[in-house]
């Protein structure tokens, strides 16, 4: 046992060592840096701090970059494929027979691997350790075991696996047949695998909110899936306002007819119907939602809280069944993190009423939506309906008690550009 | 969003890990403010003693049922001897149901022979005129008066359970002395008047009014009740009607509910004519008209606007009798039955020796045995003093209607023909019957007033579960004794709950299925409050399984205690007695746990439900059946 313990503490040691070494020699390998628990990330796959590391440091020589670039830039015009990139990774292994500037052709190789859109391809990253050689880097004694054999290789190798990992690609018998091949079964690589194994098939349900792998491409399909996203309600229906016009569908009237689709629950529905006409509702937006890598806007059709002076408290009198108890007095103390009371749509903020997206954000189209609205709550045509749109010079852009008679104009077709604009700063 | 969808998820894990504990009602946070308990049942201060509450909590609060209560004394068993031999005669040999019903009114022979019997103040004090018997002596004579009469049940019911008990429960010296002697004789009858048009158990749409004078030296009383029963032949009337009331505190005025004596002399006090009815003919219902009655202060009942609490004790104190009148009505109707079958010859045998004559006697046995047995534990429980008692009453009231009514429909079956007829009588004890289920507070309301009363203390319990996580450290030995507890109950260990030393040896495997069903009932319940919360309100498909099963168990309970007791007492009926509990357990349990089951895990479960909801909403918007005739013509 205290053996043991020895060898660790010895290596992290070597490893800590080694980086206050390679860190004097201004070689610095972010990797090092995480001592004995580099790997000790995969537990959390998901976890923002996984974002793929920079892979190569940033002194690395240039010319050998250059000359492996050429590998993947050799057919500009033929399609970015996976046997476009097998063949790269095969030119590579063909060129260079004695796999001179394997490392840095293995992390270049690693990067482009998303524009090649083979991200998730075990098999791809097999090939990619497959560069590799042989029996090379495998400790051959106990104290090499310990001091981190070949740390520039190995931490190239825990690359491979940690692209693999952020990509949620489980690695199979074959990936660890060659990190035992390559690195031995003593070394960090097989640590990450060992590891990984263990954890991806735990975690492998642990989103309560799961997106498909591959989200639709069709701008309708996806909102409604984020739509079904954000509701709660699982009987809250989706609705299509209107569908967008076909691409190549040139002489319509209004060339551009963004898709419009919402959602309402029926309690929403009941909580709009029992809304003081009074008091104006808001159509509020863009908002963003990620959805994996796509980014999607919003808007919300919300008024704002009543004062409390207006809230009506329905009270259930003392005494009104003579025979059973109409309210149970179950106070459960609580503490503050465990809010039973919390209703998703009666926020501080104000109930929201609606949820939409639109493929324009512009008022005109939303105008749409509420006019579609209207169809399911009537009592949305005697409500005066303001429109906050973001991007917009000033807060409101119009109001319109009544949207049959008059249909707002729509917004400057700059003022939208503006907005959009906006938006893509916010994303990037 | 999501994040705020499971944070509960969080809580409710914790909560889960808690469990029950018999001994969180002693945590300091009682203290903690909060609206009062509604007084639906007393007790509910201190730990209740009832089994039934208990069985919400998983506990065996055996106090009152085991062993089987024996309250009487000699005295008291001695002057029971004694009525029981006249009652009896008097109803064999003078009343005449068939002739009352066919009348549609009480003979003035039976009236005149039921005063002279004193039946007319069977509780009353006896310096008050009265014959001053308890509840369990009542009980027994009310169950002579179930074997043969229902009506005259009613009217003697009406008088004396409802009609005047307020002023036994809640009458000042003055109102005892003043109305009881005469009661008592039955030289005046008292009504109970709190059903409405507007209405039946909501107690804030009482539209009567009284209003103060403004001398405060009476009330103006106006306003109408329906289905009031002896309220064409009353002089004396329990009213319940709306009064101002300021409260102290905020000095706002409120409408409350206030109970009053008024007597028909008073003035503008009139009735209808007695309404028609399809049982219980010979008892005389009406409505009764108050048309500016000027009724004195002093005839204010209870306190002035405490007339929900006087309405709710009265309702609950009466119940226990009609149990025992359910229990003496199926007596006299197995006989009937067992006379058909042993008589009656098909195929060159005795009806008896088929099966299915076999099963329906032997149910109808077990029927009125549970019933007897829960009438009299509850009437010796209400003896005992026992503050805890209203829902074993409920559950007592609605087993025995229902009980009641499957016997008396079975003997129509096993006498055919026969019993369709009138001739029997077993056709108008089935239509006096019928009642039974409705008034008094519905069948359906009774079980939801179980369920909730259920929820309502083991909900206490969670309460204190919650509070002692908030200091985990200073509840540390009760938290982990509740957690040890709930690990042992998902592991299958059984929460080390036990009968055994409690029952008859003899029973031993009964006591084992109760012991069973009550924790499977509690683990149910448990998950449902902490899924529904206070919205269990609304759940009343839940609430009704619920009822079902508390019911089930309860009787479970009662005929094993009293099972036990002839057991140990070596009574000649013992070992019949021990097959009647055993089936009844066997049963039952099997009905708890299947209900259990379905409530706890079934996917179907709520399709079911949801069904229900969507087929009741269908007919509704359609007015009736909403499919066509399969023809299509």
């Amino acid at each position: 046992m205290s053996w043991a313990q020895a060898i660790l503490l010895a290596r992290g040691l070597s490893r800590g060592w080694g980086g206050i070494c390679r860190a004097s020699f201004s070689q610095v390998p972010l990797q090092a840096a995480h001592g004995l628990h580099c790997s000790a990330a995969t537990h959390t796959p998901g976890d923002s701090s996984l974002v793929p590391r920079p892979p190569k440091p940033p002194r690395r020589p240039i010319k050998a970059l250059a000359r492996h670039e050429e590998l993947f830039r050799k057919a500009p015009d033929t399609a970015r494929d996976k046997a476009s990139f097998v063949q790269a990774v095969q030119d590579f292994a063909r060129y260079s027979v004695h796999k001179r500037g394997h490392v840095d052709f293995i992390y270049l190789a690693l990067r482009k691997m998303r524009e090649y859109g083979v991200e998730r391809d075990l098999a791809v990253y097999n090939l990619l350790l497959d560069i590799f050689p042989k029996e090379v880097f495998r400790p051959r004694s106990i104290f090499q075991a310990i001091f981190y054999h070949y740390p520039r290789q190995q931490e190239c190798g825990i690359a491979v696996l940690e692209q693999m990992e952020n990509h949620g690609v489980m690695p199979n018998k074959e990936t660890e047949f060659l990190l035992i091949q390559i690195f031995g079964r003593k070394s960090y690589p097989m640590l990450k695998y060992v590891r990984m194994k263990l954890w991806f098939t735990r975690f492998r349900n642990i989103n309560p909110f799961p997106l498909p792998r591959d989200l639709p491409q069709d701008p309708v399909d996806l909102a409604r899936l984020a739509l079904r996203h954000m509701e709660p309600d699982l009987s809250a229906r989706v609705t299509v306002y209107q569908m967008p016009l076909p691409k190549d569908f040139k002489d319509a009237v209004d060339p551009t007819e963004p898709h419009i689709v919402g959602i309402q629950s029926p309690d929403q529905q009941a909580a709009l119907a029992c809304h003081d006409p009074a008091r104006p509702v808001f159509v509020e937006g863009p908002f963003s939602l990620w959805l994996r890598d796509r980014c999607v806007y919003y808007h919300i059709l919300r008024a704002d809280p009543l004062p409390p002076e207006e809230r009506k408290v329905e009270e259930i009198p003392e005494e009104w069944n003579l025979y059973y108890p109409m309210q149970l007095d179950l106070a459960y103390g609580r503490s503050g993190w465990d809010d039973y009371e919390f209703n998703i749509n009666e926020v501080e903020e104000g109930p929201v009423f609606a949820i939409c997206m639109a493929g324009a954000h512009d008022q005109a189209t939303l105008a749409k939506w509420i006019h579609g609205l209207q169809e399911t709550n009537p009592a949305l045509a005697r409500i005066p309906v303001v429109f906050r749109l973001a991007g917009s010079s000033g807060e409101l852009l119009a109001s319109s008690s009544g949207l049959e008679g008059s249909s707002p104009p729509p917004p400057e077709g700059q003022e939208e550009d503006d907005n959009q604009q906006r938006q893509q700063q916010g994303q990037s | 969003m999501q994040a705020a969808r499971m944070t509960p998820n969080v809580g409710r894990q914790l909560l889960r890990l808690g469990g029950v504990s018999s001994r969180l009602t002693a945590l300091p946070e009682q203290l903690r403010p909060g609206p009062a308990w509604r007084p639906y049942a007393t007790g509910a201060a201190q730990e209740s003693k009832s089994f039934a509450a208990g069985m919400f909590r998983g506990q065996l609060t055996t106090d009152q049922v085991f062993p089987y209560p024996s309250v009487l004394n000699e005295d008291q068993t001695q002057v029971l001897k004694e009525l029981v031999g006249p009652v009896s005669r008097f109803f064999e040999e003078v009343n005449d149901p068939a002739k009352n019903d066919m009348l549609e009114r009480v003979e003035e022979t039976t009236m005149q022979g039921l005063r002279e019997l004193g039946a007319f103040g069977l509780q009353v004090p006896s310096e008050l005129g009265g014959v001053g018997l308890c509840n369990s002596q009542y009980a027994r004579l009310v169950e002579i008066v179930g074997m043969h009469d229902l009506s005259v049940g009613i009217v003697l019911g009406a008088h004396q359970s409802i009609g005047f008990k307020g002023i036994l429960l809640f009458g000042t010296k003055a109102q005892k002395e003043k109305y009881l002697p005469k009661l008592a004789s039955g030289e005046v009858m008292a009504a109970f008047c709190l059903t409405e048009p507007s209405s039946g158990s909501d107690a804030a749409s009482i539209r009567s009014s009284a209003v103060p004078s403004p001398c405060g030296k009476y009330y103006t009383l106006n306003g109408s009740k329906i289905w009031i029963s002896n309220g064409g032949l009353a002089d004396l009337f329990t009213v319940f009607a709306k009064t101002p009331v300021t409260d102290p505190a905020t000095g706002a005025v409120k409408e409350k509910i206030t109970a009053f004596v008024v007597e028909r002399g008073f003035g503008g006090v009139t009735h209808g004519p007695p309404e028609k009815k399809m049982g219980i003919k010979a008892s005389n219902t009406a409505e009764v008209y108050f048309d500016g009655v000027r009724v004195p202060s002093e005839n204010v009942l209870g306190e002035v606007g405490g007339g929900f609490k006087v309405a709710m004790h009265i309702l609950n104190n009466g119940r226990f009798g009609m149990a025992a009148a359910m229990a003496g009505t199926m007596k006299a109707i197995i006989a009937k039955a067992v006379d058909h079958a042993a008589n009656r010859t098909q195929f060159g045998e005795k009806i008896h020796n088929f099966g299915l004559i076999q099963e329906k006697l032997a149910r109808m046995a077990v029927l009125q045995y549970v019933t007897e047995s829960m009438a009299y534990m509850v009437s010796a429980n209400m003896d005992q003093g026992s503050m805890d008692f209203q829902m074993e009453a409920a559950i007592s009231k609605v087993f025995g209607s229902e009980a009641a009514w499957k016997v008396t429909d079975e003997c129509i079956q096993i006498m055919g023909g026969m019993g369709f007829m009138k001739e029997p009588g077993v056709e108008r004890v089935l239509r006096d019957l019928r009642i039974f289920r409705i008034f008094e507070g519905t069948n359906d309301i009774l079980r939801l007033f179980v369920a909730l009363q259920g929820c309502m203390d083991k909900g206490k319990e969670l309460s204190g579960l919650g509070n002692a996580l908030k200091n985990p450290f200073g509840n540390a030995s009760l938290l982990l004794g509740e957690a040890s507890k709930q690990l042992r109950r998902r592991a299958g260990l059984g929460s080390g709950l036990s009968l055994s030393g409690i029952v008859h040896p003899e029973l031993s495997r009964s006591g084992e299925l109760v012991v069973q069903a009550l924790e499977q009932f509690a683990t149910v319940v448990e998950m449902k409050l902490i899924k529904h919360k206070k919205e269990i309100v609304n759940e009343q498909f839940v609430l009704q399984r619920l009822a079902d099963s508390a019911i089930d168990l309860y009787a479970m309970a009662v005929v094993l205690s009293r099972a036990s007791r002839s057991l140990s007492e070596g009574q000649p009926t013992a070992q019949h007695e021990k097959m009647l509990c055993d089936s009844w357990c066997i049963e039952a349990a099997a009905r708890i746990r299947e209900n259990m089951a379905a409530l706890q895990s079934d996917p179907q479960q709520q399709e079911l439900f949801r069904n229900f909801r969507s087929i009741s909403k269908a007919l509704i918007e359609r007015g009736g059946v909403v499919t066509s005739n399969p023809l299509g013509v």
